[in-house]
């Protein structure tokens, strides 16, 4: 097979249809770069989840010396008082399961999150010692729902400083990540119908405006896959150049705000990284190149039948 | 070569049938008069010879083979073996001579070597030896024919297809073009040309299959135009 005529008509027909090419290459761009954040919007819900721990426990945190609650009169909380609270938790009937966090671990995962630049804030930060921390249970629940029973169960005992249920915190922030992924995908989709309809379209022109050569390769008995491959390198070449801007895209907010600013500044929770990105953009490509060869593999069949 | 065995076949949306039980046994060599008045079926007779219509009954066979229930990935094979040329001839506008007759051969991806040795080969074959800078508007209309023969021949087909080869040319040009399909009928291709025009007919003494309706209404070794019953 002679590729010296595929590549020339492929180049043909890009130069021919250019303002279709480039309407092209703009919606597949923008589309898929909104399929890539919204990946990384998921990856990042994901990630939040995981970090935060289950979204189906509550913490009951024990006093130290600084807490400030009713139920922390004697400072720590002692021995005995912790024995009622285990009683509690191994006997109340809709408790799964718990584990234990000491305050070492607590201060291992603040000194994870509490991070800073800035010469103050480091200071500060260094005066915080492991005796600031407070133990705490991690408690599993049988039925989400029903998490008042232990709450109240626990939350009134001594040497109980709080019982904090994680849902009242995590699940605004994760709801608005849901929203900002859902969002993304839901025009991304619309994008991606318009990309689709643009290949036919394309496809059709090119094919209109090459039916002179397509008659007579078919009546020479050229194959299928002959006639049709400058087509399929057209959207192919369409789609790698809005592959290609939307890793440029997704990169750039990687780079200028996932790693320039969220990931330095904000310790929340772990932020997405270059892995999740590169997971994203790879699922992005596929995605990509599936739209537009799909669509093409379709209208031209319909197109340049024998 | 080429057998119509009951061939049949309705258009869609046509009450009227284009080819009604045609029986027709065309041998390898021959050179066949395909006439009858416009809307007899001799376009359709064409088109399924060439596989771009199938028949709604009967069996179409083609160089041995029975091509109404081929595959469509092997289509490109059948029309491998043959050649064919329009009354409008079909070159395409933005290529030389040399290179309308080097497609036929570039898109069914034959070497370099083997184009660059046919394609002189054929232009001179057909009248044209040092034409074949020129481009498709710069020479006449029979030359243009000539050049449509030879992209039709230069993959050297069992079979030649003409329908209404002449159709845009002079009588005088007409003869030319006439000698020249006889020529590579000689060669042992066999040649199948539809027409309306009565003095070739006349003049060349081959079969000639009359098509009315849709029906073989005659079917005549040496014959003539206008033969009545």
């Amino acid at each position: 097979m002679q590729l010296k005529y595929v590549f020339s008509e492929t180049g043909n027909g890009l130069k021919r249809n250019v303002s279709m090419t480039i309407a092209l290459v703009v919606t597949i761009f923008i589309s898929l770069t909104l399929v890539g954040l919204g990946l990384l919007l998921n990856a990042q819900a994901n990630k939040a989840e995981d970090y935060w721990g289950s979204k189906l426990q509550i913490s009951v945190v024990l006093c130290n010396q600084n807490s400030r609650s009713p139920h922390c009169t004697s400072g720590e909380t002692n021995p005995a008082q912790q024995a009622a609270i285990v009683d509690i938790l191994n006997t109340h009937p809709e408790v799964a399961s718990y584990s234990y966090e000491t305050k070492a671990q607590a201060f291992k995962t603040w000194k994870k999150i509490y991070v800073s630049k800035d010469a103050e804030e480091r200071q500060i930060y260094a005066a915080v010692t492991e005796n600031d921390m407070q133990n705490s249970y991690r408690v599993t629940l049988k039925d989400p729902q029903q998490y008042r029973g232990v709450e109240s169960a626990l939350s009134g005992m001594d040497g109980v400083d709080k019982v904090n249920d994680l849902r009242d915190v995590l699940q605004p922030i994760l709801t608005t990540f849901n929203k900002m992924k859902w969002g993304a995908l839901v025009v991304a989709a619309f994008l991606l119908l318009a990309a689709v309809l643009q290949v036919s379209n394309a496809i059709r022109l090119a094919a209109f405006a090459r039916r002179k050569e397509i008659g007579i390769m078919r009546l020479v008995g050229a194959s299928n896959l002959y006639i049709s491959l400058p087509f399929l390198m057209e959207t192919l070449v369409a789609a790698v150049i809005g592959v290609a801007g939307a890793a440029l895209a997704v990169g750039g907010v990687m780079y200028f705000f996932v790693y320039g600013n969220l990931r330095p500044d904000l310790h929340v929770v772990e932020w997405v990284s270059w892995r999740d990105a590169g997971t994203a953009l790879a699922e992005v490509a596929a995605l990509g190149i599936l739209a537009t060869l799909i669509p093409t593999l379709v209208t031209t069949r319909k197109y340049l039948k024998v | 070569m080429i057998r119509f065995e009951n061939v049949s076949t309705t258009y869609p949306g046509q009450n009227r049938a284009a080819l009604g039980n045609v029986n027709v046994d065309i041998e390898k060599g021959e050179f066949v008069f395909l006439v009858g008045a416009s809307g007899s079926g001799k376009s359709t007779f064409l088109r399924l010879v060439l596989r771009e219509a199938r028949p709604n009954h009967g069996r179409v066979y083609v160089a041995g083979k029975e091509i109404n229930r081929m595959a469509s990935w092997k289509v490109p094979a059948l029309r491998r073996k043959i050649g064919t040329v329009f009354q409008d001839f079909r070159l395409l506008p933005n290529k030389t001579v040399a290179e309308n007759v080097a497609f036929a051969l570039q898109v069914i991806g034959k070497p370099k070597s083997h184009i660059n040795l046919v394609v002189p080969e054929t232009l001179e074959l057909v009248g044209l030896e040092g034409k074949g800078d020129r481009m498709p508007d710069e020479i006449s209309g029979g030359e243009q024919q000539r050049v449509a023969i030879a992209r039709a021949f230069v993959n050297r087909p069992q079979i030649l297809i003409a329908d209404e080869p002449t159709g845009n040319l002079d009588p005088e040009t007409s003869v030319g073009i006439m000698k020249l399909l006889d020529r590579i009928n000689r060669t042992g291709t066999t040649v199948l040309m539809a027409t309306h025009d009565a003095g070739i007919v006349d003049q060349m003494r081959k079969r000639v299959i009359e098509l009315s309706d849709g029906t073989v209404v005659r079917d005549q070794s040496r014959g003539v135009y206008g033969f009545q019953h």
